[in-house]
């Protein structure tokens, strides 16, 4: 039978991961009313969340107590994340656990006021992805945690039990509750605010619609594809108009991968293909035809908080995997 | 790990120390066997009236007496006429750490000798309108309802390291630490001894 020091060991275990990863959970005071968590990723970079980044005077305290003064580097709404520059090379960097699995241990922290960093425990509930944010864009992974996110956890991350960062958690993507952006996610998309001070996503022009295909096209293309995206307009001046895509055209593979839905082509535009060329497979009056575009730069939103209604007409909405 | 953890065995050990106090029309308290010679420590505000009942884990109903009350730190200290009782381990809540395993014992929603489990998410301080302005308090995410106020919250060990006496935002639980009502129960001891 167990023993009572195997709940012992696991209780200290807890505790050294709070201790540990706490060292790296910061609190964020940049809007009003609205007291938030980051996480240091490296000594003098923050990662918060972005719904909680709203005024120009930004202020960071460190664990220690030490209030410094920080810029936003930049901010991508679609998977609600936001870097922060400190005015020092200050903070210990948290360690990452880029491995998430169902059922594991888990650890919210937040650092909400100086009393402290807080805790809640539950496990990793679920790992999704991808879905569409109401920003319209595709955000790649998300986990889900059954630990109770208390106010001012969001930016704050979620840890394992060794205090290792499986992702940080945001209430601002209005999914119905908080969800956790995965480590290996954010701190690629860190990587490329602290590089660009944006997330590069790729475009292409084009409105389509999901279409079957027909017995004919299916056979034409030599494989069991069942589905594609039928162009129903192409944007002036676009990487499409460029490449000569036409309306009617009907979308079934991007770089060598499947296109059978519009989150396949979101994911493949959001895979790093930004001004590189790659070969478009489209079925032009049931023909396979393959087509070069040079991928352009996906505009981000004017303003962050942009109508959600706007976002659903446009994208439609719901839980599309 | 060898062997599955047995998330039972802090939960037992403080069992037996757990009553259901009765001192309003409806609805019971939880309440803390505080030593063997019948002391019960409860919260200030399961109490209405100054003739409590009593049931202990072995079905036993006591009428109580009120010894003593703190409406600050909203603590009651009780006694029933009975000997060689199950006192519970009490545990130092100043050696509490956030993130430490805990589990509450208490009668939710008028269910009888329930457990629940949650961490230590924080160790703070609250605002107080009396005498001591400023009192230490542990919160929890283990989940607690009306029944449980009076109830322990007990380490992984099964000692009582906090009272849990509220609940705030919905969910979080607020317990007072063991060293404020040790410090509350030997206050009174030493008033009592005065007097005598």
């Amino acid at each position: 039978m167990a023993t009572n020091s195997d709940l012992q060991a696991l209780s200290s275990a807890m505790a050294a991961a709070v201790q540990s990863a706490g060292a790296s959970v910061v609190t964020i005071d940049a809007r009003q009313r609205y007291p938030a968590s980051g996480v240091v990723i490296a000594p003098g970079l923050v990662l918060t969340a972005s719904h909680v980044v709203q005024e120009d005077d930004i202020k960071v305290s460190l664990p220690d107590g030490e209030e410094l003064s920080a810029t936003l580097l930049g901010r991508d709404p679609n998977s609600d994340l936001a870097l922060l520059k400190l005015s020092t090379l200050k903070g210990s960097a948290a360690a990452t656990n880029e491995n998430p699995q169902i059922g594991q241990l888990a650890l919210a922290l937040g650092r909400p006021t100086a009393e402290g960093v807080q805790a809640s425990l539950g496990i990793v509930s679920s790992i999704g992805g991808p879905v569409r944010s109401h920003h319209g864009g595709l955000l790649d992974s998300y986990l889900r945690t059954d630990a109770i996110p208390y106010p001012g956890f969001s930016g704050g991350p979620l840890v394992d039990a060794e205090g290792s960062v499986l992702g940080i958690n945001t209430s601002g993507l209005g999914m119905g509750a908080s969800l956790t952006i995965p480590a290996k996610l954010a701190w690629k998309i860190a990587k490329s605010l602290e590089e660009h001070g944006s997330v590069k996503r790729g475009y292409l022009g084009v409105r389509s619609q999901l279409v079957e295909l027909a017995e004919d096209a299916r056979k034409a293309l030599k494989r069991e594809q069942e589905s594609g995206l039928l162009i129903m307009s192409v944007e002036k001046s676009s990487p499409a108009s460029a490449a000569g895509l036409i309306v009617g055209d009907v979308i079934v593979g991007f770089a060598g991968q499947l296109v059978t839905d519009h989150d396949e082509l979101l994911l493949q535009l959001n895979s790093g293909v930004v001004n590189k060329s790659i070969d478009l497979e489209v079925l032009r009056g049931g023909k396979p035809e393959s087509l070069k575009v040079t991928i352009g730069e996906q505009e981000e939103p004017a303003h962050e908080h942009r109508s959600h209604r706007h976002g659903r007409r446009q994208w439609g909405w719901g839980w599309r995997r | 790990m060898a062997l599955p953890i047995n998330f039972a065995s802090a939960v037992s050990a403080a069992k037996p120390s757990l009553v259901a106090v009765f001192a309003k029309r409806y609805g019971a308290g939880a309440g803390i066997l505080w030593s063997a010679d019948g002391l019960v420590l409860t919260n200030r505000h399961v109490l209405s009236s100054h003739h409590p009942k009593v049931l202990l884990a072995d079905e036993r109903q006591l009428g109580a007496e009120v010894v003593a009350t703190d409406e600050e730190i909203d603590l009651a200290l009780l006694r029933v006429n009975a000997r060689d009782l199950p006192a519970i381990q009490i545990g130092d809540s100043t050696q509490l750490r956030i993130g430490e395993l805990v589990f509450t014992l208490g009668h939710p929603w008028g269910q009888r000798n329930s457990a629940s489990f949650g961490i230590i998410s924080q160790l703070g301080n609250a605002q107080t309108r009396g005498r001591r302005g400023l009192i230490p308090i542990i919160r929890t995410d283990a989940r607690l309802a009306p029944g449980n106020s009076g109830g322990p919250l007990l380490n992984a060990s099964g000692e009582v390291v906090g009272i849990n006496t509220m609940i705030v935002g919905g969910n979080q639980g607020i317990a007072i630490p063991s060293a404020v009502a040790v410090d509350f129960v030997e206050q009174v001891k030493s008033k009592i001894s005065v007097a005598n």
